[in-house]
C-alpha cells in the first residue's frame, strides 16, 4: 500500500495563474505534486517538456500553414495569456466566440480540436472553428514539423497537448486538467470513433482522397452536439470512458434474464443486435448469432450506441438511421431502429444489416413491447428508470447510502473478469464543480494505477476535500471517495464493507451472465457461448 | 398491428423546421430544436386511415437514405425557410432527385416555414430560438427581416417540379393549393398543410384499393404483399 502523503502535497497560492479558472484550489494542486511525474514512456515518440515558446521557435516549418504567426503558438503556453495579448490579425475575426484571444475561450480547461490533414478545421469544443483557423494552422505545422516520427504529446508546464492522427484526420487535445496523456488520447479516440460512427472510416478516407481540402463540417453538421456531449460526460460523469465499461441499470436478476430471453426470442431478418436501455444505462442486450457470430461487441461500441440513443432526436417517433460501429467494422453501416417503449424512457435499439427492414424491425419492436407487458416489466423498469431519469446522468442510479458504510461518498467499481458494468453513485457531488473535481481526482488515480512506467495497485490519496482510495486487483478495479475525516484504518473498513455489499448485490448490479445469442430459426448448439457480449474485457 | 395506408415524407435542408412542423401538428407544441438523426416515423390516424409520416434529416450526412424514405410515397412535403433563400435552391438541387422513388402519382407540397420571423408574419416573432443552433451565420436572421423568399418563388418551383415529373397541370392540384407559408412556432397554417394533404391522399388510397382486384374480404391484409415488396410501407 502506498500511503500517498506525497501525492496530496498541495502547492497552494502562487500557481494561481492567468486563466480565471473556476476552481482555483483544484488548479493549484494540478501544478503541484502528482503530475510532475515524468511522462509515461508509452508517450514516447516525441516528447517535449517545458515551455513551447523555447522549444518551438518560429522555425521554418515546411507546409504553408507554418505562415501562422508564432505569437499564436504562445497563446497556449501557460505563461502566454497574460503577457502576450498580441492579437494576431488572423485570429481577431470580429466578435465571434472562439477567437483565441478571447478570455472566455482561453479559460476553458480543455480544448479538443479536429482538423483535416490540410489544416481545415472540422470541430472545436469551444468557440467557432472559423475563428480558429490560424490556431489550427499552427497545429498542422507542429505535426508536420516533426518528420519521420509522429508527434504524440507536448508537455508545457501545466498544459498537455496530445496529438492523434487517424487517417486524414488530426485530433488534438489541449488540457490543463489532471488527465494523463494516455487518458486524453483515449478521449480523442472516442471523438474519432464518434465521427466514424456517423460517416464510416472508409467514406472519410474516400472524401479526402478525392478532395484534400474538403470541408468535412458539411457532413458532420448536426453531430457537433453529440461530440460536445461526449466530451462533457468525461468531466461530469467519470466512469464510462475512463474505465471502458458500460453502466447497467440495477435490476433483479430474474427480470433481467427474462428480458434477455425476450430479446432473443424476438428476431427479424438481418437483426444483429437488440439493446434495451434507459437513460444511457444498459438493461440487457442480445446478439444475433448469424450476423455477429465469432465476434463479441466491444464495450466501446456498446457505449457509443448507448450515448447515441440518448440523443434528443430519438425522443419522439420511431427512428431509422444508419450507424457504424467503429470497433466492430469501421467501414460499414448498420441500420438502427430506435424507439421509446410505451412512452417511457425505456429505449429499444434494434440493429440490423438491411437497409429496407424498417417495418420488420417495427414489427419486432411490437413483439418486444407485448412481451414486456406480459412480463409486467414496465413497472419495474419504470422504477429503475425513475432513478436514472431519462435526460441525464445527473440523478443517482441508487444512493450510496444503500451500502451502509458511513464515510463513503461515492465509488466506481468495475469487475475485471467477464462483463464490464459499473454502478454509479452520486451523493454530495451534485454541483458541476464538485463533479468536475471528483472526475479529476478519479482521472488522476486512474493514471497512477495504470501508469506504464510505475503502475500501482493501491493508492490512498488525501485530497483537500475528500480522501480517496483506489485499488486494482485481478478481479476488480475500485475507486472510492470517502469523507475527508476518515482515517486510513477507517477507509479500509469502509472498503471492506463496500466489497461485501457489492458481492451481495452483484446479481442485481451487474450483468454477470450476459445473454448470449438470439436463437435463429434453425437452433444450433450454443458452442460459441464464450463469445458472450461482455466477456473478455 | 396497424398498417399504414399511405405515406407522406417531409424533405428539406437542415434547420428549416421539418421536425418542428410535424411536432406542432402531432403534439401541438413547439419544442426545442433537435437535429434529426436519419428519419423518424410517425403514424397519424386520419378518418379511418393510417397515414405514415416520415420526418427526415436534412443533414447531408443522411442524404443517401433519402430515396429510401421516399419509396412509394403518396405525398412529399418540400420544406424551406422563407428567410433563407438557399434552402429553396437546395430543394431543387438536392432533394428533388430523391423523390424519384416515390409513387408515380405522388403529390408535392412546397412549404415555406418560419414566417413568424418575417415582417409580414410577425405574429409572435419575439425570439429567434429556432435560429439559435444554426451553423451558418447567414442563417440566423433577426426577427422581422423582410422575407427572402416569396410565395411566387415557391409556385415557380412547383411548376418546375411538375415539368420534371412530366405531369400535366390539369391532373394535379393547383400550385396555389399546394404552396404554403407556415410557422411551426405559432402554428400558422400548419394544420391546413397537413390536413389538405391528408384529404388529397385519402382518394388515392381508395383508388389504390379499387384498382386491386378484390377476391378477399380483408382489404388490408390483401394489400400487404405489394407493400412488403416495396419494402417501405408494409
Amino acid at each position: 500500500m502506498e500511503a500517498g502523503g506525497d501525492t496530496a502535497a498541495p502547492a497552494p497560492g502562487g500557481a494561481e495563474d492567468l486563466e480565471d479558472t473556476q476552481f482555483p484550489s483544484e488548479e493549484t494542486r494540478e501544478g503541484g505534486g502528482v503530475h510532475a511525474v515524468p511522462p509515461d514512456p508509452e508517450d514516447e515518440g516525441l516528447e517535449e517538456t517545458g515551455s513551447k515558446d523555447k522549444n518551438q521557435p518560429p522555425s521554418p516549418s515546411p507546409p504553408p500553414q507554418s505562415e501562422a504567426p508564432s505569437s499564436n503558438c504562445r497563446l497556449w503556453s501557460p505563461a502566454a495569456p497574460e503577457n502576450s495579448p498580441t492579437r494576431s490579425p488572423e485570429s481577431s475575426s470580429g466578435g465571434q466566440g472562439g477567437d483565441p484571444s478571447d478570455e472566455e475561450w482561453r479559460s476553458q480547461r480543455k480544448h479538443v480540436f479536429v482538423l483535416s490533414e490540410a489544416g481545415k478545421p472540422i470541430y472545436s469544443r469551444y468557440g467557432s472553428v472559423e475563428a480558429l483557423s490560424a490556431t489550427m494552422g499552427v497545429m498542422t505545422a507542429l505535426v508536420s514539423f516533426v518528420q519521420r516520427d509522429a508527434i504524440r504529446a507536448i508537455y508545457a508546464e501545466d498544459h498537455k497537448l496530445v496529438f492523434l492522427q487517424q487517417g486524414p484526420l488530426l485530433l488534438v487535445a489541449m488540457s490543463r486538467t489532471s488527465q494523463s496523456a494516455a487518458q486524453l488520447r483515449g478521449e480523442l479516440l472516442a471523438v474519432h470513433a464518434q465521427i466514424v460512427s456517423t460517416l464510416t472510416r472508409a467514406s472519410v478516407a474516400r472524401i479526402f482522397a478525392h478532395k484534400q481540402n474538403y470541408d468535412l463540417r458539411r457532413l458532420l453538421a448536426g453531430s457537433e452536439r453529440t461530440l460536445d456531449r461526449l466530451l462533457d460526460s468525461v468531466e461530469q460523469d467519470p466512469g464510462a470512458l475512463l474505465l471502458g465499461a458500460v453502466r447497467c441499470v440495477p435490476l433483479a436478476r430474474p427480470l433481467r434474464d427474462a428480458l434477455g430471453a425476450l430479446l432473443r426470442r424476438c428476431t427479424a431478418p438481418g437483426l444483429a443486435l437488440s439493446v434495451l436501455a434507459v437513460g444511457g444505462r444498459l438493461i440487457t442486450a442480445a446478439q444475433e448469432r448469424n450476423v455477429l457470430a465469432e465476434c463479441r461487441l466491444d464495450p466501446a461500441d456498446l457505449q457509443l450506441l448507448l450515448d447515441w440513443v440518448g440523443a434528443p432526436a430519438f425522443a419522439a417517433g420511431e427512428a431509422w438511421a444508419p450507424v457504424c460501429l467503429p470497433r466492430f467494422n469501421p467501414d460499414g453501416f448498420f441500420y438502427a431502429y430506435v424507439a421509446r417503449l410505451d412512452a417511457m424512457p425505456v429505449c429499444l435499439l434494434l440493429l440490423g444489416t438491411q437497409r429496407e427492414a424498417f417495418h420488420a424491425m417495427a414489427a419486432c419492436r411490437r413483439l418486444v413491447e407485448d412481451g414486456m407487458h406480459a412480463l409486467g416489466a414496465m413497472r419495474a423498469l419504470g422504477e429503475a428508470a425513475s432513478f436514472s431519469n431519462t435526460s441525464s446522468t445527473s440523478a443517482p442510479a441508487y444512493s450510496v447510502q444503500a451500502v451502509e458504510a458511513p464515510g463513503l461518498r461515492h465509488f466506481l467499481y468495475k469487475p475485471l473478469m467477464g462483463e464490464a458494468q459499473l454502478p454509479h453513485l452520486e451523493a454530495p457531488y451534485s454541483r458541476e464543480e464538485e463533479r468536475q473535481r471528483l472526475s479529476d481526482l478519479y482521472h488522476r488515480l486512474h493514471a497512477r494505477l495504470h501508469s506504464t512506467s510505475r503502475p500501482l495497485r493501491l493508492i490512498y490519496h488525501v485530497a483537500e476535500k475528500e480522501t480517496l482510495l483506489a485499488w486494482v486487483t485481478s478481479k476488480f478495479e475500485l475507486y472510492t471517495c470517502l469523507s475527508p475525516l476518515v482515517t486510513k484504518a477507517g477507509a479500509i473498513l469502509v472498503v471492506t464493507k463496500l466489497l461485501r455489499w457489492v458481492k451481495k448485490e452483484e446479481d442485481r448490479l451487474f450483468i454477470r451472465y450476459p445473454p448470449k445469442y438470439s436463437t435463429p430459426p434453425a437452433a444450433s448448439t450454443d458452442q460459441a457461448a464464450h463469445n458472450g457480449l461482455f466477456t473478455g474485457l | 398491428m396497424r398498417k399504414p395506408d399511405s405515406k407522406i415524407v417531409l424533405l428539406g435542408d437542415m434547420n428549416v423546421g421539418k421536425t418542428s412542423l410535424l411536432q406542432r401538428y402531432m403534439e401541438r407544441r413547439f419544442p426545442d430544436t433537435v437535429s434529426t438523426v436519419g428519419g423518424a416515423f410517425y403514424l397519424k390516424q386520419w378518418r379511418s386511415y393510417n397515414i405514415s409520416i416520415w420526418d427526415t434529416a436534412g443533414r447531408e450526412q443522411f442524404h443517401g437514405l433519402g430515396s429510401m424514405y421516399c419509396r412509394g410515397a403518396a405525398a412529399i412535403i418540400l420544406t424551406y425557410d422563407v428567410n433563407h433563400r438557399q434552402s429553396l435552391v437546395e430543394l431543387e438541387d438536392r432533394f428533388l432527385g430523391l423523390t424519384d422513388t416515390a409513387s408515380k402519382d405522388c403529390l408535392f407540397a412546397i412549404v415555406g416555414n418560419k414566417v413568424d420571423l418575417t415582417e409580414e408574419g410577425a405574429l409572435a416573432g419575439q425570439e429567434k430560438e429556432e435560429c439559435s443552433s444554426n451553423m451558418d451565420a447567414g442563417d440566423c436572421v433577426s426577427p422581422r427581416a423582410p422575407k427572402q423568399v416569396q410565395l411566387e418563388d415557391a409556385v415557380a418551383l412547383y411548376k418546375k417540379i411538375l415539368k420534371y415529373k412530366m405531369l400535366d397541370e390539369q391532373d394535379v392540384p393547383a400550385a396555389e393549393q399546394m404552396c404554403f407559408e407556415t410557422s411551426a412556432k405559432t402554428g400558422y397554417n400548419v394544420d391546413l398543410l397537413f390536413e389538405t394533404l391528408f384529404d388529397l391522399v385519402v382518394p388515392m388510397i381508395l383508388q389504390q384499393r379499387a384498382e386491386r382486384p378484390s377476391h378477399t374480404v380483408d382489404i388490408s391484409s390483401h394489400k400487404s404483399p405489394k407493400r412488403t415488396r416495396s419494402g417501405c410501407c408494409a
